[in-house]
């Protein structure tokens, strides 16, 4: 049986232990509210510049497009060679399922694509150094970025999306795939697994907007839509990472806080067991000095 | 009857900094050259650099500084989407050269817990606020 002092040593560092979870819950809960915040902010430009490069792509024709780079970023290439995967995962544990899930869903796609070379890009250190483990793949780490979150800015989607659409550019890479979680509510997280590049078209719904004016186009048409889908693109990514940065500290939060419970249970169960020895303890010493004192007096 | 107004909005990724505020007259630095817009402009899009916005609601005269970006005018609407759009008094000189040096600074070293990803966002950000308030000091705005 443990001993008094074991036991109370138990107690305290449980104590600290439930003392640190409950403040990285509290952390996680301050983020989360300005996590959400900028998710909110970022919808309006997102649908703005979905608008307008609809518009302008109606306003466009086929041989407009021909040869462009913009053009590029549309057409389906052969699958067979290369693929591309953008996984975001967070840069620290301690929060639940979080990672597990997203590195499971990425080994997964990795399976599927078994004896293709892959190219992969890495946010967050878990991803990163998950893919770094990885061997008896064809498999080269692109582009890392760690250290990120919480503070994800515009300037961070910006640099990721140079650097896909440099190696979409530079290789002959099929399909770029996005793995990452999204912030569904606060209890819960899906994992998401979409097509980033080639570009679907159905992000063009003509006729949508339903307006027959006469845009003049300053400067040309092609070279408008060329400078306009890179910023598609990272507004894209600047969205995902804002809903990972979200859904990582959604399941922290959770997490934290079930820690906490857990360690208040524990200390609950501990003290009972304290009280317990200590009472054993008092009766075993009583009995001693009582029969101690019978046998002498008689 | 009631004066022709335009309705200007800007939008950043994050976050949205006016929305359909009633103005008399804006500039935008569009690609080709300052763009003036007044009520009843043809329809346009055009492409920004960075530079300096302003416009004019009565008397009051306001200066944004805008980064590479979008302008659409519709219908005496003016919708601007840019990468990042401040009040231009609200940046300052001497804090973008600081940050500037800073971000230079970091990225020289090299350590070993380098995050060369921030240091890159954080050059990027003081290199375009320092170009934000060159151009204003030339402009004695």
């Amino acid at each position: 049986m443990a001993s008094l002092r074991d036991i109370r040593k138990h107690i305290a560092s449980v104590k600290s232990i439930k003392q640190i979870t409950y403040a990285m819950k509290m952390v996680a809960a301050a983020r989360i509210k300005r996590a959400q915040n900028s998710i909110l902010a970022s919808r309006p430009f997102a649908v703005e510049m979905d608008r307008l490069i609809a518009d302008l792509y109606c306003e466009l024709g086929e041989d407009d497009l021909a040869g462009t780079p913009a053009r590029e970023l549309f057409c389906e290439r052969p699958l067979g060679g290369t693929r591309c995967l953008v996984l975001v995962t967070a840069d620290k544990g301690l929060c639940g399922s979080f990672n597990t899930n997203l590195l499971k869903a990425a080994a997964g796609w990795l399976k599927e694509h078994r004896g293709q070379k892959i190219c992969a890009v890495a946010v967050g250190r878990k991803g990163r150094d998950f893919l770094k483990r990885l061997k008896g793949l064809d498999l080269e780490i692109v582009h890392e970025m760690v250290g990120i979150f919480p503070k994800v800015g515009y300037m961070h989607a910006q640099l990721l999306s140079e650097a896909v659409l440099k190696l979409y550019r530079e290789r002959p890479v099929g399909k770029v795939t996005l793995i990452y979680n999204e912030f569904k509510s606060m209890m819960a997280q899906r994992i998401v697994s979409d097509q980033l590049l080639p570009l679907k078209a159905h992000i063009l719904g003509c006729g949508t907007t339903g307006r027959a004016a006469d845009f003049a186009f300053e400067p040309g048409k092609a070279e408008l839509l060329n400078s306009l889908l890179p910023r598609h693109i990272a507004a894209q990514f600047y969205r995902t990472l804002l809903e990972s940065q979200a859904a990582e500290l959604a399941a922290r939060m959770s997490a934290m806080e079930s820690a906490s419970k857990n360690a208040t249970e524990l200390i609950e169960g501990l003290t009972l067991k304290m009280n317990k020895t200590r009472q054993a303890m008092i009766t075993t010493e009583l009995n001693e000095i009582v029969s101690g004192s019978e046998a002498l007096g008689g | 009857m009631e004066k022709k107004r335009l309705l200007l909005t800007i939008v950043t990724p994050e976050k949205t900094v006016l929305s359909d505020k009633p103005v008399d007259f804006v500039t935008i630095p569009a690609a080709g050259g300052e763009m003036g817009v007044l009520p009843g402009h043809a329809p346009q899009v055009a492409q920004l650099r960075e530079g300096m916005m302003h416009y004019r609601d009565g008397h009051h005269k306001e200066v944004f500084a805008v980064l590479n970006g979008f302008a659409e005018i519709y219908r005496d609407k003016v919708l601007v989407l840019a990468e990042a759009a401040e009040l231009a008094k609200e940046v300052s000189e001497e804090r973008a050269r600081q940050a500037l040096q800073k971000a230079k600074d970091t990225l020289a070293m090299r350590g070993a817990d380098l995050d060369l990803d921030e240091a890159n966002a954080a050059l990027r950000r003081a290199a375009v606020r320092l170009k934000v308030a060159e151009f204003r000091k030339k402009h004695k705005l």
